[in-house]
């Protein structure tokens, strides 16, 4: 079968817009998961920075295959949510959000000042190894896992810490094994989403993993809603969709789309989708 | 029908569609930045694209026709460059791309045009291993490497022997200048006392300066863009900075919103520069009439060397004799042109021929002259 | 060139210190992430540049017309975006949302309207004229900043501990259901407080905007993240810790930049905040509370 050459031309077109879909909703998904268990940490840029950095160095460097470098990815981040988790999630709210994008901006640093990583000129060439089913397949997995570990008595759990923290651990509710687990999962989800966009960008730079980007992340998964990890992903889509719907408003589109968030929230408390995952009764 | 009719009967078909198509315009698109923090630059640029526009399209290419740009705002963001680029290739079926505005852009951008065979043009973008991305990928601006050496050199005329070095650590195009200045200062037998970093949206300086002072280099070598180098003079006067010491800029300095922000504090400040708002030449003096008279301000270098890029991409389409992008590439390679930055050409490796345009100014009341 | 540097940080500071008082004051008392503060930094800043040149205002009567003015649009802003969401009793996650929303529209429209150069106040506006104290040199205007910021931060302080409003503004910040029980109307006290930390903003936008001779609208942005450092490590609300902080921060990077690299300038701020949650979770001078939250 072959494409007509106006369908594949659409396809080339938005092929980056289709890209960056399914990537921002790995990246809410990732937000999703610290959310779930009430905790606003914001290190999602910063892990999405180390697994791209680490995949393209392996890729470069190393001259690994891309089935090998895309498990690995998830490597540098885990292990850094291991080191910086003890001490940072004793923080909670306002105080937890503030650590994480400062921890955020410390790599940022790192990765101009450190040669390897390529200072302000961040890494070019990297070859185009990822692709739509590797980024769909993933964002389909993680959405079922998500959804699985939701409806299980995991998820219940994680709803309780949400509500009342203190009442959760009266519960008998592990608060740190289960903070300490969506802040791994997290790292892996961010760090996967960093190697795979890197593999169809062909250029990384500091500049994209610091606080805007941070809170870009916050507001896919705020946006959407935080009941279910598909609303989270809605958010992204709408998200990144919005300033390419808006194009045609030159300079003025970024002002209608802060409008809309705006609008959203006050008017859509719960996200877009605000339902929550169905659980049959204990 | 053989083979041979049916050629022949397509080449009729192709050669009506072709006289009907005449008279469309030529679609060419352009990537700058028109939104966001660093809007100025993509804006300047946008000017200029826009003025030597209006020239090219009164008289038209390939015989009448007109040529439509269109721009896509990137807000200064890998995504989103990436996007208008497919956009433009993909949708509008442009002949070829002028910009993007930042090193950091090209370097995204630049693959997708040239997986393409679409021609990319890049007007502002300097740092080290832009053109070398693919045989489509061309620039007309001057690489840092071809000007510092020059101002250097006036600089040890004036018997500058020590320098220190100071730049912005997080932008390509301030730290590729940074590492061309220091490179030629040490062939040029400079000696560097001291090398100094600052983020580009830093706005305090007084740490560094003060480190620089006490070791009383002859001069300061600053790579960044026009904002924090108006910054750095602002407090080096603040902190004494006198004239004895020259202050030496990159190519980011060289934008008449140095005298503009950082007023007598910029006075002696040395840069060079492929362009200059005085240059006497009669394009240049219509140039920048026309500009003054079309947006009521001054062009800076962004604008001229967009002028100039747009004039060249005209002749390149109208020489290649139908608006395909591969022919339009060839026909660029063929460039010979003589803008408001003076005679240009591409090497076999796309970038400008040759840096004899290249003038040293000196900043004197806020304004550029050419340095004595 | 120590005693050159230490002033260079204790100016510095004063910049840090002057961002954060009306940031810290709205975030203590309204318990609200409000990413907007930076914006109303930048419209003082704007306000008091079109007065001088447009009106020929003077640069110290420009400066509390351009700092009320600001004052005005974070009462308006907070009115149209937050008391909704306040009477609601929402979470904290919503405010931070609609007030993300919002910075980005406004900068946006800021922009758009006016473009991102940098505009400067006419070079006359205030005395380039230096002393020489020993090796140490400082500029008239810079000291002229320094008292400024001294001044703002005793009415400040005189505001909160010396009148009923401050009482007032107190016990909304330490309780604020029992606030309302004893008769404060809270919606209005909001209002008062949003008015105060904009005015605060808005002069330290035409201050600082003074001293480094740049006007642009994103500046108040740029100051964000330092102001985040400062008011969590000095302690939310706690105004005297945001002016020890501030000057501790301005110190602390001017010293990293001077004796060890200037590569470290940036990151030290980020390092430190990092390093005083870790160690003291609800800042450097705060006390031990229960919910940090």
């Amino acid at each position: 079968m072959t494409i007509p050459p106006w369908l594949d031309d659409f396809l080339w077109t938005y092929g980056n817009l289709v890209h960056a879909l399914g990537v921002n909703g790995l990246l809410a998904l990732s937000m999703y998961v610290v959310l779930a268990v009430g905790q606003l940490s914001l290190g999602q840029a910063a892990f999405m920075g180390l697994g791209a950095y680490s995949s393209v160095l392996m890729t470069q460097q190393l001259g690994l295959p891309f089935w090998a470098v895309l498990p690995l990815s998830v490597l540098a981040p885990v292990v850094f949510a291991l080191v910086i988790g003890l001490p940072t999630l004793r923080l909670s709210g306002v105080y937890l959000a503030i650590a994480t994008i400062g921890l955020g901006e410390v790599l940022r640093a790192v990765y101009l000042n450190v040669d390897l990583f390529g200072g302000a000129l961040g890494l070019s060439g990297i070859p185009e190894r990822a692709d739509n089913t590797m980024i769909y397949g993933l964002l389909l997995a993680a959405i079922l896992a998500l959804w699985l570990v939701g409806r299980s008595g995991i998820g219940r759990a994680m709803e309780a810490m949400r509500e009342d923290e203190t009442a959760a651990a009266v519960m008998g509710v592990n608060l740190l094994r289960y903070k300490m687990g969506a802040l791994v999962a997290s790292a892996a989800l961010a760090g996967l989403a960093g190697c795979l966009n890197a593999h169809v960008s062909s250029f990384i730079g500091p500049g994209e993993y610091g606080f805007e980007p941070a809170v870009t992340i916050l507001s896919y998964a705020l946006l959407g809603g935080i009941g279910t990890p598909i609303a989270s992903v809605v958010g992204a889509f709408i998200l990144t969709l919005l300033p390419e719907l808006l194009r045609e408003l030159s300079d003025l589109r970024l002002v209608l789309n802060g409008v809309i968030i705006v609008v959203a929230v006050l008017f859509l408390p719960g996200g877009v989708l605000p339902f929550r995952l169905r659980r049959r009764a204990a | 029908m053989n083979r041979r009719h049916f050629v022949a009967a397509m080449a009729g078909v192709m050669a009506l569609a072709g006289a009907a198509r005449a008279q469309e315009p030529v679609q060419l698109g352009s990537i700058e930045i028109l939104s966001g923090p660093n809007a100025a630059y993509g804006v300047a640029i946008k000017a200029g694209l826009e003025l030597a526009l209006d020239e090219v399209n009164a008289k038209g290419v390939l015989g009448g026709r007109k040529i439509n740009l269109i721009v896509e705002d990137s807000a200064a963001n890998k995504d989103q460059a990436i996007n208008a680029a497919r956009k433009l290739i993909g949708r509008d079926k442009v002949v070829a791309i002028i910009g993007p505005t930042l090193s950091n852009e090209m370097f995204a951008v630049g693959p997708v045009a040239n997986e393409r065979k679409i021609p990319i043009l890049g007007t502002s973008t300097t740092a080290n291993g832009i053109t070398a991305m693919g045989d489509y990928v061309f620039r007309t601006s001057l690489p840092e490497s071809d000007v510092i050496p020059v101002t250097l050199k006036k600089a040890m005329d004036r018997g500058v022997k020590t320098i220190a070095l100071m730049y912005a650590n997080d932008d390509a195009f301030s730290k590729s200048g940074y590492d061309v200045m220091k490179s030629a200062a040490e062939k040029a037998g400079l000696k560097i006392v001291d090398i100094e970093s600052f983020g580009s949206k830093d706005s305090d300086f007084s740490a560094q300066l003060t480190k620089i002072k006490q070791l009383k280099p002859d001069a300061v070598g600053i790579s960044a863009l026009v904002e924090p180098v108006s910054g750095v003079l602002l407090a080096a006067r603040q902190l004494g900075f006198g004239p004895e010491t020259l202050f030496i800029g990159g190519n980011g300095s060289n934008s008449p919103k140095l005298g503009e922000i950082a007023g007598k504090a910029a006075d002696g400040l040395l840069v060079g520069s492929p362009w200059f708002v005085g240059k006497p030449t009669a394009v240049n003096t219509k140039f920048v009439a026309d500009f003054q008279k079309k947006y009521s301000k001054e062009p800076d270098q962004f604008a001229a060397q967009a002028y100039d890029a747009m004039k060249i991409m005209a002749a390149a389409i109208d020489r290649a004799g139908a608006a395909e992008p591969a022919m339009v590439r060839d026909a660029l390679m063929q460039t010979k042109f003589e803008g408001v930055m003076g005679p240009f050409s591409f090497t076999t490796g796309r970038d400008p021929a040759s840096a004899e345009g290249v003038v040293v100014l000196v900043m004197q009341n806020g304004k550029f002259g050419i340095a004595p | 060139m120590l005693a050159q540097q230490l002033v260079n940080g204790v100016l510095l500071g004063a910049t840090y210190a002057l961002f954060a008082l009306g940031f810290t004051l709205m975030f203590g008392v309204l318990k609200v992430i409000n990413l907007t503060y930076g914006f109303y930094f930048s419209a003082g800043a704007l306000v008091a540049l079109w007065l001088v040149r447009t009106l020929g205002f003077g640069i110290w009567t420009a400066l509390p017309v351009a700092a009320m003015a600001a004052g005005l649009i974070a009462v308006v802003v907070d009115w149209l975006l937050l008391t909704r969401l306040r009477s609601a009793k929402a979470p904290e996650l919503a405010s931070l949302m609609v007030t993300l929303g919002a910075v980005l529209a406004l900068y946006s429209a800021l922009t758009a309207w006016l473009g991102s150069d940098i505009r400067r106040l006419p070079p006359d506006v205030i005395s380039g004229e230096a002393l020489q104290i020993g090796s140490v040199r400082v500029t008239l205007a810079q000291l002229l900043i320094l008292g400024a910021v001294a001044i703002l931060i005793a009415a400040l302080i005189w505001l909160l501990r010396g009148t009923k409003l401050g009482l007032a503004i107190r016990a909304m910040a330490d309780r604020p259901d029992a606030a309302e029980l004893m008769g404060i109307n809270t919606l209005r006290a909001a209002a008062i407080v949003s008015f105060i930390s904009g005015c605060l903003a808005g002069a330290g936008g035409v201050l600082i905007g003074l001293q480094r001779n740049a006007i642009q609208p994103y500046m108040g942005e740029e100051m964000m993240l330092r102001g985040f450092v400062v008011i969590i490590v000095g302690g939310l609300g706690d105004i005297r810790g945001a002016v020890i902080a501030g000057m501790l921060l301005g110190l602390l990077e001017v010293m990293t930049a001077g004796y060890v690299s200037s590569n470290l300038k940036e990151a030290v701020a980020f390092l430190v905040l990092v390093v005083v949650l870790w160690t003291r979770p609800s800042g450097l001078f705060g006390r031990a509370m229960t919910r940090r939250a």
